[in-house]
């Protein structure tokens, strides 16, 4: 997935020399291949993440296509009134990677995870907010948001687990995804690192219907109302707080429909204790495999 | 060209009194300012004001330059109208959003920084206030345009030696502010900000100059400036004018 970005990234610097990389002094290995092919497209502006928000709202003001990366408890979290106010108030093309979103950052600690942005990002007016699940919607997203010439944030989880798709997609902006019919009118809806868990979680529930949602602002509320008139419930699987993520984006549009229940998986409102290994935060967050088959089977069961 | 500063000080005193608007200290202390930074403002360059609050003295620029008529002024603050109390993108002659401060210096650096890259001669002026700069974030701009010898900037201090809830030095004391500025591979120069003829050879100083640092014009000025009950009579930052005073305002300004 990581590669991907990369060579995205590459392919794009070398057809547009407005294309600029700025970052707060992070990814170094990514951004080797970018910076052996296009050094001055890549600029490390220091550990200075509030000034490089602005430098990028000044340079996009001058035909310049800054994309801004950092951690995503940084970008966007740090700087989220430079987004607002220097690049979402005057929609300026500025793409935002905010990386190791999530708990990728697992043995570091609270200041290096980031829950919580996707509810802080939807809420900003113009800003587009996207977290594909696999290295084919990453793609996808990455051209969607470079096409869109408007401030973009790129969520970037955990990138290691896999693909879910066969192969390139074609989706546009604010379009979910059917991966998988539904058979029993319950479905899981995942976005971003979850994707593939909801995947695997679908093999152990063979009658579970599969929709990955990269594209969370815009989305198609057509597109859910259908699929809510489709199932009786809808299970959201999200690396990120119950709280303003995926789970709340479907509990809003679902709002009036009735006979559709939403249940949202994903973290408590609460922040890691511990330390440890990826896996060990997802179970100490219970969003691991095991609680994960836990939680979806007392939920098919309990509304059988 | 803009007429003389009693004019836009008077234009300011009247918007905000009929809007029963604050922040009237902090837009006459940069009118001299204003004036002459909207007069070198070529097509290309750009003039930043990123401390919001001062933003009716480039109201009365806008008027004086006829992007404004006096109704806009006179209805300042009506409902539905599109002049803010602070500094709006929006609005023609305002190029950021601020009033929380801390943006427009990176906006410009970022600005400056594209010019330097395509190797074009445009200037990018910044006025930030000296209360302003307690915002890390100017921090970070400056310390970034001095690495990157964006000698195309120059920021504009309006020091009038007050913030919101009092004196600078008793809050965060700037008494080295350009000794500070200039360890940071700035070109420092320390004017009177109230002195037309000073701050147009600077400026034309600036324009000429080939130190290849970027530039900071530390301009003294009075909170308040030519209203004599409001100058560094820090209540007035948030204070409205009554009748009385506001006639009185206007008494003086047509001495």
């Amino acid at each position: 997935m990581r590669d991907t970005f990369s060579n995205k990234l590459v392919e794009l610097a070398k057809s547009n020399s407005k294309l600029l990389l700025l970052s707060g002094d992070h990814g170094y290995g990514l951004f080797n291949s970018l910076r052996d092919s296009n050094p001055d497209q890549f600029i490390n502006m220091g550990v200075a993440e509030q000034n490089m928000v602005g430098v990028a709202a000044g340079l996009s003001r001058v035909g310049f296509r800054p994309i801004v990366y950092g951690l995503s408890a940084f970008i966007p979290i740090r700087v989220l009134e430079q987004i607002k106010l220097d690049v979402c108030h005057d929609d300026l093309p500025v793409i935002f990677i905010g990386d190791g979103a999530g708990f990728v950052y697992s043995h570091l600690g609270t200041s290096h995870q980031s829950t919580e942005d996707i509810a802080a990002t939807r809420a900003i007016p113009n800003l587009i907010v996207l977290s594909p699940g696999d290295k084919f919607e990453l793609e996808r997203c990455f051209e969607l948001a470079y096409q869109s010439n408007l401030p973009v944030y790129l969520r970037l989880g955990k990138a290691d687990r896999g693909d879910v798709h066969t192969g390139s997609l074609e989706f546009n902006l604010g379009d979910i995804i059917t991966l998988k019919e539904q058979q029993l009118k319950t479905s899981l809806i995942a976005t971003g690192s979850m994707l593939k868990m909801a995947s695997q979680l679908c093999e152990h529930f063979p009658s579970l219907g599969l929709v990955s949602v990269p594209s969370l602002k815009p989305i198609n509320e057509e597109q859910v109302r259908d699929l809510c008139k489709k199932n009786d419930h809808l299970i959201t699987l999200e690396e990120h707080s119950i709280l303003g993520g995926l789970g709340s984006i479907f509990s809003e549009i679902a709002s009036d429909i009735p006979n559709i229940q939403i249940h949202r998986l994903g973290i408590q409102d609460k922040f890691s204790k511990y330390c440890g290994t990826y896996e060990y935060l997802l179970e100490e967050h219970e969003i691991d495999y095991t609680s994960l088959k836990t939680a979806i089977h007392h939920l098919i069961h309990k509304n059988k | 060209m803009i007429k003389i500063s009693k004019e836009m000080r008077r234009l300011i005193v009247s918007a905000a009194y009929h809007a029963n608007h604050g922040h009237i200290p902090s837009a006459l202390s940069i009118v001299e300012i204003m004036k002459s930074f909207n007069q070198v403002e070529t097509e290309d360059d750009v003039m930043i004001l990123s401390k919001g609050h001062g933003v009716m003295a480039q109201y009365a620029c806008m008027k004086e330059l006829g992007w404004l008529n006096d109704d806009d002024l006179f209805n300042y603050f009506s409902d539905g109208t599109e002049l803010k109390g602070l500094s709006d993108s929006r609005v023609r002659g305002l190029e950021v959003t601020s009033g929380s401060l801390g943006h427009g210096l990176s906006v410009g650096v970022g600005i400056a920084l594209g010019h330097h890259i395509n190797k074009s001669q445009q200037k990018t002026f910044i006025i930030v206030g000296d209360g302003e700069l307690n915002e890390g974030s100017c921090w970070e701009a400056i310390q970034f345009a001095g690495h990157h010898k964006l000698k195309n900037i120059c920021m504009i201090v309006d020091k009038n030696n007050f913030q919101a809830m009092g004196e600078t030095a008793k809050i965060i004391n700037q008494d080295n502010l350009g000794q500070q500025i200039e360890s940071f591979n700035f070109n420092v120069i320390e004017i009177d900000g109230h002195d037309e003829v000073v701050i147009d050879e600077t400026i034309k100083q600036i324009y000429s100059s080939s130190n290849g640092k970027p530039n900071c014009i530390i301009a003294n000025t009075v909170k308040g400036k030519g209203i004599s009950f409001m100058e560094n009579k820090n209540d007035w930052h948030y204070s409205r004018l009554d009748q009385s005073l506001y006639e009185a305002a206007l008494l003086e300004l047509e001495k």
